[in-house]
């Protein structure tokens, strides 16, 4: 039998038993200790176990060892049926696996029966079906680039692919001296940088690769230089110009499709049982998430609840009720696929214009809030008030949903810092176009780089309450969620099996669904 | 006989996980073991020291993570060059890294050997690329091998890996487990090729026969691993039909071949003393002496498979220490 030393427990037992069915988020001081009471070498492994809890964790592992040892015929179903969640979350994966080796198989696991029970107590949960775009966010593989144009012709490209990488490393190293220029305020070196760039892109393929990127941020540089940071024509695009847009990015990656389909699993989740259900939308555009889960409430077991769908959106300037469209449209389907269903558009061209009596909530229907990359908009603080997101995220919590989901770009654009937002957006953007080309969707891909295209003009040339794109790493959003009142629900082994099986049908190479935390990120 | 608390804690949880995994019918659940693989992004941005970034085959999907040191001048952070190469003057060595996993499990990507790759990083003071290779159910014998092979092809073709007066990438095979089998056999394809590799790095190789060792079955079940679970590994890789004295088993065995004459590097051979397949990695070793190669072999008496995950044990160090000696020595 294999002996654990001790020795290696020293320290304060200071944490108590990880609460993660409690209503209110325990308060900020008593997390700071628990955060230093992780044991920091399995840290590193990628899990999260208290030191303190070393000890208990081990002796339940050696439990499990003897229990998975002595029923090998319910191991094979076992694997199959059970549903993880949250494996970096060592304690409570053990015991999730302890109590479905001790309880017998109809019993629900304890995960799942504690957000039915902890309805009655005031808590909301959220997920955060997060497809964070993309996953490997700082990753400048010049490489990528010269391969893409190897596949087209073979020999003669070794020379030019040489000068190819000069010219792009070139550029890179121009973006950043820019870069710090406009951060320093030295605007007469910047623009001379600019005119150096400007010619060193006539050297390079701007089709794909450095060059296509570069092109885009020697742009926003510009319009930054000569035009200030007020955002002007980037943000004056029409709504119905940004729908298109959207849906030709909706078309050309698959981010857009895993956030929808992943955020509808845990919607659907949540809905078992419920007879009255309303989903508020923050953004429908239009409404490509919403036929999946009206097809998938038609064919759930006991049949479909009553869906109400809330859409929020831009008002249409040219007298078109584009919400009513897409609303109807919707009915139809449901109509199809006998859903009783009921659509009702808020206008709004802020989020926080929105107040929550626009959305006509009963307290007896099942809500869910939906975001898919709307709440960083929220992020701009406004002197005058509370920040809107604290006050967007008070409103949902009073609407007491039973879940909301949160769809956002796991990138770190909004830090004070210009430079640093450059470099992280530089990295970020590249591989989010090297991913893009890697689709091989036939599709118009051109105006799928438009719309990347505009986030990267708000990111890099606009300040203010014109900045909109405040994007922001998936740990400060936990934190902010947590603090609102929300509770995370973890998406589990299903979901990721489900959405690794979507991510098949893309015909993409380099794609990968990942776990982290509770949390799947593409 | 004692283990850290955290260290057990760490390789208990791979086994019971792994064991969820693995199905009797020799099929293998690969979702689940995607899901529950702890994974982490490369990080331009230096850490400890480290940097690293990925590359991805566009035709095959495979992933090679790169490690370097990270420049002493700030400016130069977060930007790679690929024009130049790493030192024109020193040599810098670029250690090929193959993770382990038994062939079945685990990726470059993966925590433990992202965090391991970086330790090699600051350790020997080299550049590591860590490399993926097709996996087995899904993909048998030779898919690992030829991967491993093209990922030495293309780190010794890249110019920004180039070091020394003379030019050239100065590599180094490693490996784990899996890992350490493969680098065996990449070395053996280099060799025959006449491709240059200045030395193998196994830790604990994953070899094997169809005969019992002793240690075998003196260890069997004791310290984390079974025999049950390494027949199934080899099951899983090698060809259907075939028993354990396959040459990449076995590759000292009755169907092994001699490595007489053969400009194979100079190894570094680390057994831990509680590994149950022992036996054959002892017999590696001494296939290797009998063809009149060079190696070293590095005997951990009290170290159980995967010591060198986390830092907390003297074996670590000794490792540590040994592997950096290894390199360091030709540096001369």
């Amino acid at each position: 039998m294999v002996l654990y030393d001790s020795a290696t427990l020293g320290g304060s037992c200071s944490g108590s038993s990880s609460s993660s069915s409690s209503s209110k988020p325990p308060p900020l001081q008593q997390r700071q200790q628990t955060q230093q009471d992780i044991d920091g070498l399995l840290a590193g492994a990628g899990y999260r176990v208290r030191s303190s809890e070393l000890r208990k964790v081990a002796q339940r592992l050696e439990r499990l060892e003897t229990a998975m040892v002595n029923s090998p015929a319910d191991l094979s179903q076992l694997a199959s049926d059970t549903i993880h969640y949250n494996p970096s979350d060592l304690a409570s994966w053990v015991d999730s696996l302890l109590s479905e080796f001790i309880q017998p198989p109809n019993c629900p696991s304890a995960f799942i029966m504690d957000a039915e029970t902890n309805q009655t107590v005031v808590s909301d949960a959220w997920t955060t079906a997060e497809p964070h775009m993309p996953q490997v966010h700082q990753n400048i593989s010049y490489e990528q680039q010269s391969l893409n144009n190897q596949l087209t012709v073979d020999n003669q490209l070794t020379v030019v692919t040489a000068m190819e990488e000069d010219s792009g490393i070139r550029l890179v190293h121009m973006l950043m001296t820019c870069a710090e220029c406009v951060q320093r305020g030295d605007f007469s070196l910047a623009t001379s940088c600019l005119e150096d760039m400007q010619g060193l892109l006539t050297r390079v393929n701007t089709v794909c690769g450095i060059g296509k990127v570069a092109g885009h941020f020697i742009d926003a540089l510009s319009r930054r230089i000569f035009q200030g940071i007020g955002g002007g024509s980037i943000n004056g695009g029409s709504a119905y110009e940004n729908e298109i847009l959207y849906h030709h990015f909706y078309e050309a990656c698959p981010y857009l499709k895993f956030a929808h389909f992943t955020a509808n699993q845990a919607i659907l989740e949540a809905f078992d049982g419920h007879d009255c259900v309303h989903v508020v939308d923050f953004n429908l555009m239009h409404g490509l998430q919403w036929p999946a889960l009206i097809q998938a409430l038609a064919l759930r077991p006991g049949g479909p609840p009553l869906l109400r769908l809330t859409g929020i959106g831009p008002p249409s300037p040219d007298g078109r009720d584009s919400l009513r469209e897409i609303g109807l449209r919707l009915a139809e389907l449901a109509r199809s696929v006998n859903v009783r269903f009921a659509f009702r558009g808020v206008a709004a061209s802020r989020l926080e214009d929105v107040k929550p009596w626009m959305l006509q909530v009963n307290p007896k229907e099942s809500v869910a809030v939906n975001s898919i990359m709307q709440l960083h908009r929220l992020l701009g603080s406004d002197l005058n008030r509370n920040s809107p997101i604290e006050t967007v995220l008070s409103w949902i919590r009073s609407l007491n949903p039973k879940i909301m989901t949160v769809v956002e770009q796991e990138a770190n654009h909004n830090q004070p810092g210009f430079l640093d937002r450059f470099t992280e957006a530089l990295h970020y953007y590249s591989t989010m176009f090297d991913s893009l080309e890697a689709c091989t969707v036939q599709t118009n891909k051109a105006l799928a780089e438009i719309y990347i295209q505009r986030e990267i003009a708000n990111v890099v040339s606009c300040e203010g309450s014109a900045r909109v794109e405040r994007h922001e790493p998936l740990s400060k959003w936990r934190t902010r969620l947590s603090g609102a009142g929300f509770r995370p629900l973890h998406l589990g082994s299903n979901a990721y099996k489900q959405a690794s099986m979507l991510l098949t049908l893309f015909s993409a190479e380099g794609y990968s669904v990942e776990e982290n935390d509770g949390c799947l990120t593409l | 006989r004692v283990v850290p608390l955290n260290t057990w804690v760490l390789i208990s949880n791979f086994k019971v996980a792994y064991n969820l995994q693995r199905r009797p019918d020799g099929t293998f659940d690969r979702d689940l073991s995607e899901y529950l693989d702890r994974k982490v992004p490369a990080n331009i941005n230096p850490v400890d020291g480290v940097f690293s970034f990925d590359h991805v085959d566009g035709a095959t999907g495979l992933l090679n993570r790169v490690y370097q040191p990270s420049s002493r001048i700030e400016s130069r952070w977060r930007i790679v060059d690929l024009e130049k190469p790493l030192s024109a003057t020193e040599v810098v060595p670029v250690i090929v890294f193959f993770h382990g996993g038994s062939f079945t499990h685990s990726s470059a990507n993966s925590a433990i050997y992202d965090t391991f790759c970086r330790r090699l990083v600051n350790v020997c003071k080299a550049v590591v690329v860590s490399v993926d290779y097709r996996r087995s159910p899904e993909h048998r014998y030779p898919c690992a091998y030829d991967d491993g092979w093209a990922a030495l092809k293309w780190v010794k073709s890249r110019t920004w890996l180039q070091s020394g007066k003379d030019s050239k990438v100065h590599v180094y095979l490693a490996g784990d487990s899996s890992g350490g089998n493969i680098a065996h056999n990449v070395a053996v394809m280099a060799a025959e090729a006449g491709v240059e590799v200045l030395g193998n790095i196994l830790l604990h190789p994953m070899f094997g026969g169809q005969s019992r060792t002793e240690s075998e079955k003196r260890l069997d079940g004791k310290y984390f691993v079974t025999l049950q679970d390494r027949d199934w590994y080899w099951r899983a890789y090698l060809p259907e039909g075939e028993d354990r004295d396959h040459p990449a088993c076995n590759p000292f065995g009755p169907r092994g071949r001699t490595l007489d004459g053969l400009e194979f590097p100079k190894s570094l051979i680390v057994v831990a003393g509680l590994d149950l397949i022992q036996d054959w990695q002892l017999a590696y070793v001494k296939g290797l002496e009998k063809c009149g190669q060079q190696v070293k072999l590095l005997y951990l008496d009290k170290a159980t498979i995967g010591f060198y995950f986390l830092p907390n044990n003297d074996h670590f160090y000794c490792l540590m220490n040994e592997i950096k000696g290894f390199i360091s020595s030709d540096l001369n």
